[in-house]
């Protein structure tokens, strides 16, 4: 216990004052640590968005101005008549893009969910006959380049005459939707505790009625990552639809875009234009929906 | 009671009555639909859109479904694809170069039963050299619509007139060097003259440009009396190193690169942005090789009366100082698939596409010279006459068109020419850039064209696939695997209770085992079986052996190139944006103001769509006002640029980074760099992962940032960059859109990505056999690589282990 004489007392003022001292310096060390830090990261951001902004700049000049002007002008007027003119050519139908894009990214995510769900839960929760095995089978596919099985599948969906409709591209995702989501969600599932699984059990719940009733409700965020995961994977995708789509009405935005290119090679405004607009819809539904973004990789914890 | 009747016969004859309509419905003619594939373009669709709506009128009963595949290339790819996947067109425009890889395989129909079937049609009306080749074996597949001779000159009068030079009549000729006493007879004297150079000493209008350096190269070797095979039909030479075709090929890169009467592909690309037939329409050049196809686009720009309209005419290619005038050609027609339901109404459509009416309406349009010579020198249809309005009487001289025909020559047409000649394309960037001599590259494609020549012949002489055998196979595989699966536990005996869990278990999973059967299983298996064989899907199988992969190794330069690429850039690209991705997340995690958009704004470009994200890096990567070089170089030049150009083989000039064989992968790799806000997204989680419990405990303990970095976010991070490493390398083993929309695996293959070579051998070459052996060497090395990773991840700290 220290004595309170006026000489103690001086010296722990001039401790105290120190201490105040350097906490003042420690802080506004940190706050300019902040600015610098918010600098860098803001010319970071601009560089980051400059092809971006080229793009969109580029999309509203004519092509004169293009050829005159810098890249980094703002176009002197707002030239949407390319906008006009690339959604009204009949070789490359923009809203027929946006259905098939939708179409199958929607189908194909709701079939991810839904079989990935199905298919984790016995490995999260039940013992079954080989389900080690199994497992590690399951994780081995997770590493199988694409390559390999692309040309057979082709091979097979050419004799279910299946070239050129979507049921290629939205088909596989139903059964079993991807051991990658596959192995989340059964990571995920065994994170659930398991009384509430006992308790319905007591209750006399079959295994189905405890997937149904217990584990799912409880993994919505779980199937919101791997249906985000999935959904944006599917909608720019481009090999897939390369390989089995050919018609232009059946075409996916991604497909559709290099289409364009096709029928304008070196009109870049129309270019640019287009690809403004294949870029809007995944852009608009990531920040509608941001918050799902990161919570669900937090939450899905890689090991 | 009568009610009972009644209502009884009402129902009765209500019955009788739907029956009677829905045979009705079943009589009434569906209408037929016929699917119509074309390459033209814009102008020339609508008038293809114009005769077909006649077709139709003549024909009730009848509809044509047009669809239009506007890239030449990908167009016969295409072709070949859709009839392996059974979904072929009815009718599809052909030419020479590829219709005799369907005839082989028997994906076409012969004409002749057509024509002998149809009274009155005369095959002799038609050109002989565009009939001729459109021929295989005796019969003819193709019926010619148009044809196309090369071997035109677009000039500028206006020009002409200005340096005094007389207008040239087609009787001139070219020689390996300019011949002044020749004056305006002499073709190379022509161009010294018209090429213009400012005060710097830099061309500011070139006299010739033709629509693409090879097609110079080729009218050049034609005339001169090279080639590049010892026969059309049935080629076994490749002859393209010979000393005239070399000689010929050197002078087109001087013409470009030494004399520069011509612009190289870098100027056109990059300082000029324009295709030949602007820098023409603009009068950058004075004169300009393509064929008569493009009229109807000059008619367009140059429109008499308004500003920017100059005299112009066509005239003839010269011949060479010997007198030997020869040129390449083009030429189409149509063709009818194997498969189609209504043979007879596609030869309908085939011979009136084919016909005086269709070929009346491209001729008026300007687009395409009938492949009927009467036609075509008919006044008023092809060639001018007084019916002819006032914008189509450019160009005057039509009737060279006509003339041009005796002297064309077509390219070999046989069925395995195009993969050959796909060997001999490649390199040839290096001579239109001036960056290599023509002999070395031409060499060298000499004898991979040869070997690729060799290796198809001989593959005409191979045994069938024994299916059964495979099939044999592909089951004791299956049986290994279940066998694997399920050994450890055959002694095991459950309970009533646990078979009945084993029973629920298995309907859950149920849809993965079909998955992985269908999916997965099965098609490696059929792969690995193919990875033995010769297919192209449609005809039989063939037997190989381990050839598919000794080829791979062996005979093909493009394996280990292509392997190079993926490798190089998996190497750097991998590791730097894991490390760029690290970066951003430890700046990103920080409690600082907005740092949610921040993440936003780093995240996107890792949403962008792949095809968009390309076509705007190809502006960013352009040499003289893309971004990258305006940073790198910017007003003045500075140390960086001057290094980099010099490094580029270009002092002196921004470096082309697209076009440059050195570049190109770099560039690649930098745009990768962009894409790394989607790994920072994992490894912010990662981070939010490490209890902030240790952070505290440090910092009571006196550490400061960098120790606290070293020994706690370094080690708990581990798991995460392990997992970024090994999903990166073997996500980036399959790169394949950017080398699809940015390079095509150009300049010189330096950016032919082990997956875009794959797509090509096996869609575009349908070689499925040697593709999938392509597919399970790729896989072994990706199966190794990520072994080896997993063998060294000593490195990866894993906390208490919860499994």
């Amino acid at each position: 216990m220290t004595k309170s004489t006026p000489e103690s007392q001086s010296a722990q003022q001039i401790d105290y004052e120190r201490y105040r001292i350097a906490a003042k310096r420690a802080e506004k060390a940190t706050a300019v640590a902040r600015l610098v830090l918010w600098c860098v990261l803001f010319i970071g951001s601009v560089t980051f968005m400059m092809p971006l902004y080229m793009m969109v700049v580029m999309s509203l000049k004519t092509p004169h101005e293009i050829a005159v002007s810098s890249v980094w002008a703002w176009p002197k007027d707002l030239t949407w008549e390319n906008f006009q003119l690339v959604l009204t050519n009949p070789n490359a139908p923009f809203f027929l893009f946006f259905r098939n894009s939708t179409i199958i990214a929607t189908l194909s995510t709701a079939g991810v969910i839904v079989s990935s769900s199905l298919v984790a839960y016995p490995f999260a929760r039940l013992k079954f006959r080989g389900r080690d095995r199994l497992f590690i089978l399951l994780l081995s596919t997770m590493m199988l380049p694409g390559l390999v099985v692309m040309i057979p599948t082709f091979i097979m969906y050419k004799y279910l005459h299946w070239v050129d409709t979507f049921n290629p591209l939205i088909v596989p995702a139903w059964f079993g939707g991807g051991a990658f989501n596959i192995f989340l969600m059964r990571q995920f599932m065994m994170g659930i505790p398991r009384e509430l699984d006992e308790a319905a059990y007591i209750d006399g719940a079959s295994h189905s009625t405890i997937f149904w009733r217990v584990i799912l409700p409880n993994s919505g965020a779980a199937m919101a990552t791997i249906g985000i995961f999935a959904f944006v994977y599917t909608w720019k995708d481009f090999i897939g639809p390369l390989i089995y789509l050919s018609s232009p009405e059946k075409q996916t935005l991604e497909l559709g875009l290099k289409t364009y290119q096709a029928l304008n090679q070196e009109r870049w405004e129309l270019l640019m234009a287009g690809s403004v607009l294949v870029m809007i819809p995944l852009i608009v539904m990531f920040l509608l929906g941001q918050r799902y973004f990161v919570k669900g990789i937090v939450m899905s914890g890689i090991k | 009671m009568i009610y009972h009747s009644i209502s009884r016969a009402a129902g009765r004859l209500s019955l009788v009555l739907a029956t009677l309509i829905l045979a009705a419905s079943a009589f009434a003619k569906d209408p037929i639909q016929l699917r119509f594939t074309v390459w033209d373009g814009d102008i020339s669709l609508k008038v293809i859109q114009g005769v077909l709506k006649q077709f139709e009128e003549e024909n009730p009963g009848v509809k044509v479904k047009l669809e239009p595949i506007p890239d030449y290339n990908v167009y016969h790819q295409k072709m070949l694809t859709l009839y392996a996947a059974n979904v072929p067109p009815d009718v599809a425009m052909m030419d020479p170069g590829h219709f005799q890889a369907l005839a082989a395989k028997d994906a076409i129909l012969p004409l002749d039963p057509f024509i002998k079937n149809t009274p009155g049609f005369d095959l002799s009306a038609y050109y002989k050299p565009i009939v001729q080749a459109h021929s295989y074996k005796g019969q003819i597949y193709v019926l010619p619509r148009d044809i196309a001779p090369i071997g035109l000159i677009y000039y500028n009068k206006k020009l002409f007139k200005e340096a005094g030079i007389p207008y040239p009549d087609g009787s001139w000729t070219w020689d390996f060097k300019p011949r002044p006493e020749l004056k305006e007879k002499d073709f190379v004297w022509v161009c010294q003259q018209l090429t213009k150079k400012d005060n710097a000493g830099k061309v500011s209008r070139w006299a010739f440009s033709s629509d693409y350096p090879e097609l110079l190269a080729r009218t050049l070797t034609y005339s001169s009396g090279g080639g590049y095979a010892n026969d059309n039909e049935h080629p076994t030479q490749v002859t393209i190193a010979q000393p005239k075709t070399i000689r010929a090929y050197q002078y087109a890169s001087d013409f470009m690169n030494l004399f520069h009467y011509m612009p190289n592909s870098t100027e056109t690309s990059g300082v000029l942005m324009a295709t030949s037939e602007q820098l023409f329409a603009s009068q950058k050049i004075a004169m300009y090789e393509n064929g008569i196809w493009m009229v109807p686009q000059i008619r367009k720009d140059l429109i008499p009366g308004k500003e920017g309209f100059f005299d112009w005419d066509i005239t003839l290619f010269p011949a060479f100082a010997d007198g030997t005038r020869s040129a390449p050609t083009g030429g189409s027609g149509y063709c009818i698939f194997r498969g189609t339901e209504h043979p007879e109404e596609a030869w309908k459509l085939t011979k009136f596409m084919a016909g005086p009416v269709a070929m009346t309406a491209m001729a008026k349009a300007g687009i395409a010279q009938p492949a009927i010579k009467s036609l075509a020198l008919t006044p008023g249809v092809w060639v001018s006459g007084p019916t002819t309005p006032e914008s189509q009487k450019y160009p005057a001289n039509m009737v060279a068109t006509d003339q041009a025909v005796p002297f064309v020559r077509f390219e070999p047409s046989a069925y395995y020419w195009p993969s050959v000649n796909e060997r001999l394309n490649s390199g040839l960037d290096l001579v239109w850039s001036g960056q290599s001599k023509a002999e070395p590259i031409l060499q060298a494609a000499q004898r991979n064209g040869q070997n690729r020549l060799d290796a198809m012949l001989k593959d005409e002489h191979l045994s069938p696939f024994n299916w059964t055998l495979g099939i044999l196979t592909g089951l004791a595989l299956v049986a290994a695997i279940l066998l694997w699966t399920y050994w450890p536990e055959r002694n095991i005996r459950y309970s009533h209770r646990e078979k009945q869990e084993s029973k629920a278990a298995y309907k859950f999973i149920s849809p993965w085992l079909v998955g992985v059967a269908v999916f997965t299983l099965g098609p490696m298996i059929l792969s690995l079986l193919m990875s033995f064989a010769d297919w192209d899907i449609i005809t039989p199988a063939k037997w190989r052996g381990v050839q598919n992969y000794v080829e791979s190794g062996v005979v093909d330069p493009l394996f280990w190139k292509s392997l190079t690429v993926t490798f190089l850039y998996t190497i750097v690209a991998v590791p730097l944006g894991v490390f760029t991705a690290l970066m951003l997340a430890l700046l990103l995690n920080q409690k600082v103001k907005g740092i949610p958009v921040f993440r936003a704004i780093y995240y996107v470009p890792s949403l962008a769509s792949l095809v968009a994200s390309s076509l705007i890096w190809r502006k960013i990567f352009n040499p003289d006002n893309g971004l990258l070089n305006a940073m790198i170089y910017g007003q003045n030049g500075t140390w960086l640029g001057d290094t980099l150009s010099r490094i580029a083989g270009t002092p002196g000039k921004h470096v082309d980074w697209l076009g440059n064989e050195k570049f190109a992968l770099p560039g690649l790799i930098i745009m990768s760099v962009w894409f790394a806000g989607g790994g920072m997204i994992i490894m912010i989680a990662g981070l939010q992962n490490i209890p902030q419990h240790y952070y505290e405990a440090a910092t009571l303990d006196g550490a400061g940032v960098l120790s606290k970095f070293k020994a706690i976010t370094l080690p708990l991070l581990t798991p995460t960059l392990f997992f970024a490493l090994v999903t990166g390398f073997i996500g980036s083993f399959q790169v394949f859109t950017q080398a699809v929309v940015m390079t095509q695996g150009g300049p010189n293959d330096s950016t032919r990505f082990y997956m875009y070579r794959l797509y090509q051998n096996a869609f575009e070459s349908l070689r499925m056999g040697y593709a999938s052996a392509g597919a399970w060497i790729l896989f072994a090395i990706i199966m190794v690589v990520t072994l080896i990773q997993f063998r060294m991840s000593k490195w990866v700290y894993y906390e208490a282990d919860t499994k």
